[in-house]
């Protein structure tokens, strides 16, 4: 395929990550409080309503495991070990710069890595029901919600308001309603930015810290892009075969995949997973008590760590019709045992569908680029 | 388009395949070993199955597969090993459910449904079921990979339980060190490979009423292929030009694209 040409924003988004660094260390410098964060169900606006800066921790490159070998199994998910070394190592500027870690009880892996993890930083675990529709789930997160609120209030001195919190859920809100314009702009045929263009963007926006500044300039990158596309600009070829990727969460040392996907004539139009839709769609509802409208939102996150996990299956098939997918190629990391389990359900769930769809299995090393390659291409050729 | 020429050539880990295929129909096949550099086999392999028929490198489509193909700088066309056996499968047998490749570094298990490839699985993390895993034990054994038919029995053979090709191959050492039966050594490791292909065979789902077909180099064992059957319970077949079916398949693939686009 093709170059693509970038609109300018795309490069401001891809090096977030490492602006952020300089920001953080001014930010802290500037007395501000900061919470580093592993995983989508973490309920973002309680932290944001203390006026702590909330920030995901890097997980997502091979270069702390070694270090991160030397007290964890080597056949334990690459995010983990990457998580946890990015921590020993000190690394990860976010890291470094957290006031406080939080996590969830959600595969055993991570669960037992925040035990180690709490002897190096303060780690607040909170503990994640695995059923979604129980009352008894449901109220037990919602505790889980008012502890953290607890917490963060004892460990910064502060007192969220009622105002406070909800004008964290409406930021949330916001920046939520236009990360999804901007993906949905992927609808149309063939998409006006390529998957490698919108990964930039939805991982990068994450890394920037001042709302105002974010939400304006993604406004400013969805208005671009429609500009060109309606100039007629056409920058994926429309015989692109419109893939999208489910499974564990993609982004660094991953986008190996991406890349495979474009390179051998398909694009990617929708991300399931985290980073993607379903860390973005559903919105905290506004009119409701705060934490109770916080505790409903996440708990209706589909992950493999749920069972059944029923939220995953409804939004995969939902992505499928509206972004007129060609097919669905799952991403699992190697050793996590909950998405390489479900991926038989997913598989029927899909080709149930006349969807074609694959799973590939990798980690953080380039090794296997040349078999993802190969293996993916294949994948692409037999939907001609 | 009937009268044009088509060079298809798999380049393998171990082995070139070159086919001469003109009107839909296989002229001529070439099989050589692959060697250091997979460009200059496929260049010397390609000109030697030219000159037998006359022909010179000029309105020729060149059409490539197999691990070397990115190397292969002449193609016309490139296409994945999967969707050129498939295709190349179904050349030779018309209505084939479904394809099963033991290549040298990978094995894969192809499902075909109304003439295209609706699923496929691929083993290329790990030797174990695949050729190269077959060439070791014949090392280890003293045996030619060629004559292995020979060699074995498959009515008494020694469990390999091992999964991963390294401790498979330390489990074959330890059988030779008892003075096992080497017949009975190969049978277990035919039973081993077997035992992978149907792992992947039942994962895909297909009508045990119909064949499969055994493509690739080591489609001409038959006692491989008998090991397959009696693992699977699915009657595996072959043909004699299944060692060409993917150079055969990039013929087909080239073919349909140059109709599409001339
Ligand atoms: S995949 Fe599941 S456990 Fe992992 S970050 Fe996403 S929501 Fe959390
Ligand atoms: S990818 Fe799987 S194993 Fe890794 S942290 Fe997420 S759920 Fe756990």
């Amino acid at each position: 395929m093709k170059e693509n040409q970038l609109p300018k924003n795309f490069e401001s988004f891809a090096d977030a990550r490492k602006q952020g660094f300089l920001h953080i260390k001014a930010l802290k410098d500037a007395g501000k409080n900061v919470v580093g964060t592993f995983c989508t169900y973490t309920p973002a606006e309680v932290i944001m309503a203390t006026g702590a800066v909330c920030v995901g921790i890097c997980s997502f490159s091979d270069e702390t495991i070694p270090e991160a070998e030397r007290v964890l199994p080597r056949n334990l998910c690459p995010l983990i070990k990457s998580s946890y070394g990015f921590a020993l190592t000190e690394k990860c500027p976010y890291m470094y710069f957290s006031d406080l870690l939080v996590g969830e009880t959600t595969c055993d892996g991570k669960k037992k890595m925040y035990e180690l993890l709490g002897e190096l930083k303060d780690t607040h675990v909170l503990q994640l029901p695995q059923t979604q529709t129980d009352e008894v789930s449901k109220e037990m997160w919602y505790k889980e919600v008012l502890r953290l609120k607890d917490r963060l209030e004892e460990k910064f001195g502060v007192v969220i308001t009622d105002e406070d919190i909800k004008a964290a859920i409406k930021l949330k809100n916001e920046e939520r309603i236009v990360l999804k314009e901007l993906y949905e702009l992927s609808k149309a045929c063939p998409p006006p930015i390529s998957g490698a263009e919108q990964l930039k963007v939805l991982y990068g926006s994450q890394f920037k810290f001042d709302y105002n500044v974010k939400l304006h300039e993604l406004r400013d990158t969805v208005a671009k892009i429609k500009q060109d596309y309606e100039k007629g600009e056409r920058p994926v070829s429309e015989s692109a075969k419109r893939i999208l990727i489910t499974g564990c969460p993609l982004a660094g040392a991953t986008e190996k995949v991406v890349t495979a996907i474009e390179e051998s004539g398909g694009v990617v139009v929708a991300y399931e997973n985290c980073i993607g839709a379903k860390t973005v769609e559903r919105l905290v509802d506004e009119n409701e008590e705060p934490y109770k409208a916080i505790a409903d939102r996440y708990l209706q996150i589909g992950c493999s760590v749920m069972t059944p996990d029923t939220k995953r299956y409804e939004l995969l098939t939902r992505l499928i019709d509206e972004f007129q997918v060609d097919g669905v190629v799952e991403m699992t990391l190697q050793a996590c045992h909950t998405y390489a389990v479900e991926t038989q359900s997913i598989r029927r769930l899909v080709q149930d569908r006349d969807v074609p769809f694959i799973s590939v299995e990798t980690d953080y090393s380039a090794a296997d680029s040349a078999q993802l390659k190969n293996r993916l291409a294949a994948f692409i050729e037999m939907m001609a | 388009m009937m009268d044009q020429n088509f060079v298809g050539i798999d380049s393998g880990s171990t082995m070139c395949k070159t086919v001469l295929f003109r009107g839909n129909q296989v002229l001529d096949t070439l099989m050589s070993k692959t060697g250091w550099n997979p460009r200059l086999s496929a260049k010397q392999d390609s000109d030697l199955l030219l000159e037998r028929h006359r022909l010179s490198r000029e309105n020729i489509v060149f059409a490539t597969t197999g691990y070397g193909r990115e190397t292969i700088d002449f193609s016309d066309h490139v296409f994945t090993e999967i969707i050129c056996h498939a295709f190349g499968g179904m050349h030779l047998v018309p209505g084939i459910q479904g394809i099963i490749d033991i290549g040298g570094q990978d094995s894969k298990v192809i499902k075909i449904i109304n003439q295209k490839v609706a699923d496929f699985l691929m083993n290329d993390k790990c030797a174990a079921g695949t050729g190269r895993f077959l060439s070791m034990a014949c090392d280890k054994l003293g045996i030619e990979l060629e004559s292995i038919d020979e060699f074995v029995n498959l009515d008494e053979y020694s469990q390999i339980n091992s999964m991963c090709a390294v401790f498979a191959e330390s489990e074959i050492i330890g059988l030779l060190s008892l003075e096992t039966d080497r017949s009975k050594i190969m049978a277990g490791v035919l039973q081993s490979i077997a035992q992978r292909i149907r792992q992947m065979i039942e994962k895909l789902g297909f009508s045990k009423e119909l064949p499969l077909l055994m493509t690739g180099g080591l489609s001409r064992s038959q006692a491989l292929m008998e090991a397959i059957s009696v693992a699977t319970g699915f009657n595996v077949i072959t043909h004699r030009y299944a060692p060409f079916a993917g150079a055969i398949g990039a013929c087909v693939c080239a073919h349909g694209r140059e109709r599409q686009s001339p």
